[in-house]
C-alpha cells in the first residue's frame, strides 16, 4: 500500500513536471491577461502587463529609471 | 495428509509499483535528455549598438505550437565596472508593443587581500532571457534597447557602444521543473523499494532467548507469498558458521517441511563485549490455508543468545525469489510412497 502511494506520488510529480517543462507554462502568453505561471530567466523582468483587450500597458512606475527612455521604437507615446 | 513439495523461481510477487516509481524517475531523465531534440535556431547574431539607439527590427513568425515555446537570449558584451539596463521587446506587424522585459546587467571586478594573499575577482550578470508562447500566429520583430549605461561611479557612458549576443530560438523546453521533480522522485522511489519490505501482515513474532523458537499460525492461500524470516544473536563464543533448522508442521501436527541452512555469522567487536549476527529468510507458498507451526533450531546452541521468528503473509518481493510451493496431494494421483 505504502509501496502504491510512494509510486503514485513519484508518477504525479513526474508527470506534472514534464507537462509544465514541455508545454512551457512559464513563458509569456501574448496578448492573455493572466499570467500566473509566468516565471522570469536570468534576471529578466517584465515592464508592463496586458489588460483585458490583450494591449501591453507599461508600468507607470518605471522600476527606478530616472532617465527611462520610453520602452524603445513603437512605444511612442 | 500428504503434500508435494516444489522450489520454483517466480516473479510473480515482484511489487510492480516499486518499479513504477523508479520509472517515473527514468522517465524524467529521458525528458530531459529528450528535451534539446525540439528546438530550431531562429536568429543569431552580434550586434553593436548605443544608447538611444535601437538594434534594427529582426523579424520572424511565431506560430501555437504544442511542445516548447520560442525563447530569446540575449548577451551583453560590456567593459568591467560598468553596468547596463536594456530592454528586450516584441513589436507586433504594426510597430505596436507585444512584450517589454528588461535586464540590469552588470560586470565587476576587484582584487581581494586575505592572509597575505591577494588575487583578481571578477563577476558578471549580463544574460537576458524571455520565453514566449502565442495562441494565435504572430508576426513579431524583435528589438534590443539599451537603456542607461554607466561606469561604477555613476557617470554615463556612450563608448564602448554595448554588444548584444542575440540568439532566439523556437520550440525550448523549459527544463526547470525537471531538476526539482528529479529530486522529488529519487528519494519517493527509494522509500517505494524500501517500502516492498513492510508488506504484508505479521502473523507470527516471537522472540525468545534461547536458540529454538516456535510458534503456530494459521496462515497461506494460493496466492500469498510467506516470508519467513530466523534472526539469531550470539555471544563471544560464537562460531563463525551457524546451522538454522527449520520444521513446519501442519494443523495435524503432521510436518510437510523441513529444512537447514548453515548461515555466515557477522562477528561485531565493541570495546570488550563480541556480539554475533545472523539471518535467514525463506519464501513458501502454501496452496491450503491451514494453521502452521514454526520449529526454529539453532545449532550449536551454546553460544545462541537470543532468537527471533518473523512470519508476515501477503508479502511482496522486489525481485525474484525462490519459492518454496507446499500444496496438498490430490487424493486420485496414485502414489507408491
Amino acid at each position: 500500500m505504502l509501496t502504491k502511494i510512494f509510486a503514485a506520488l513519484a508518477v504525479v510529480v513526474a508527470g506534472s513536471a514534464i507537462f509544465n517543462s514541455y508545454t512551457q507554462k512559464s513563458a509569456l502568453v501574448l496578448r492573455e491577461e493572466n499570467q500566473a505561471s509566468f516565471s522570469p530567466r536570468h534576471g529578466t523582468r517584465l515592464s508592463g502587463s496586458y489588460n483585458s483587450s490583450g494591449v501591453w500597458i507599461f508600468y507607470s512606475n518605471r522600476s527606478g529609471y530616472d532617465d527611462f527612455r520610453g520602452g524603445g521604437p513603437g512605444s511612442g507615446k | 495428509m500428504q503434500v508435494a513439495v516444489d522450489t520454483k523461481r517466480t516473479s510473480h510477487f515482484i511489487d510492480k509499483w516499486a518499479y513504477i516509481a523508479i520509472g517515473a524517475t527514468g522517465f524524467l531523465l529521458l525528458a530531459f535528455i529528450a528535451s534539446g531534440f525540439f528546438k530550431k535556431t531562429l536568429i543569431s547574431k552580434n550586434i553593436s549598438v548605443g544608447v538611444g539607439e535601437s538594434t534594427p527590427p529582426e523579424k520572424f513568425i511565431l506560430e501555437p505550437q504544442a511542445i516548447g515555446a520560442l525563447r530569446v537570449d540575449v548577451q551583453a558584451s560590456i567593459p568591467a565596472n560598468t553596468s547596463l539596463a536594456y530592454q528586450i521587446q516584441l513589436l507586433d506587424k504594426q510597430g505596436k508593443v507585444l512584450a517589454s522585459a528588461i535586464k540590469n546587467a552588470w560586470s565587476e571586478t576587484g582584487t581581494w587581500y586575505e592572509d597575505g594573499e591577494s588575487g583578481r575577482w571578477s563577476e558578471s550578470d549580463l544574460l537576458a532571457g524571455l520565453d514566449v508562447r502565442t495562441k494565435k500566429a504572430e508576426e513579431l520583430n524583435l528589438v534590443i534597447t539599451p537603456l542607461e549605461y554607466e561606469n561604477k561611479f555613476g557617470r554615463e557612458l556612450t563608448q564602448p557602444k554595448p554588444v548584444f549576443n542575440i540568439l532566439v530560438e523556437n520550440g525550448v523546453v523549459d527544463t526547470r521543473p525537471l531538476f526539482p521533480a528529479l529530486f522529488g522522485t529519487i528519494p519517493l522511489a527509494v522509500m517505494a523499494m524500501f517500502a516492498v519490505t513492510f508488506t504484508g501482515k505479521k502473523v507470527i513474532s516471537k522472540t525468545i532467548n534461547d536458540s529454538d523458537v516456535s510458534d503456530r499460525a494459521t496462515l497461506g492461500g494460493a496466492n500469498q507469498l510467506v516470508r519467513v524470516k530466523v534472526n539469531v544473536e550470539s555471544d563471544e563464543i560464537s562460531p563463525s558458521y551457524l546451522q538454522i533448522k527449520l520444521v513446519i508442521n501442519n494443523g495435524y501436527g503432521e510436518r510437510v517441511y523441513k529444512t537447514s541452512k548453515t548461515v555466515n555469522v557477522n562477528i561485531k567487536r565493541e570495546d570488550d563485549s563480541i556480539e554475533g549476527n545472523c539471518s535467514s529468510t525463506l519464501f513458501f507458498v502454501f496452496e491450503k490455508r491451514d494453521s502452521y507451526s514454526f520449529n526454529v533450531e539453532v545449532l550449536p546452541d551454546d553460544s545462541v543468545d537470543r532468537t527471533t521468528l518473523i512470519v508476515c503473509e501477503g508479502v511482496q518481493s522486489l525481485r525474484a525469489e525462490d519459492v518454496v510451493y507446499i500444496r496438498p496431494k490430490s487424493a486420485n494421483v496414485s502414489d507408491n510412497i
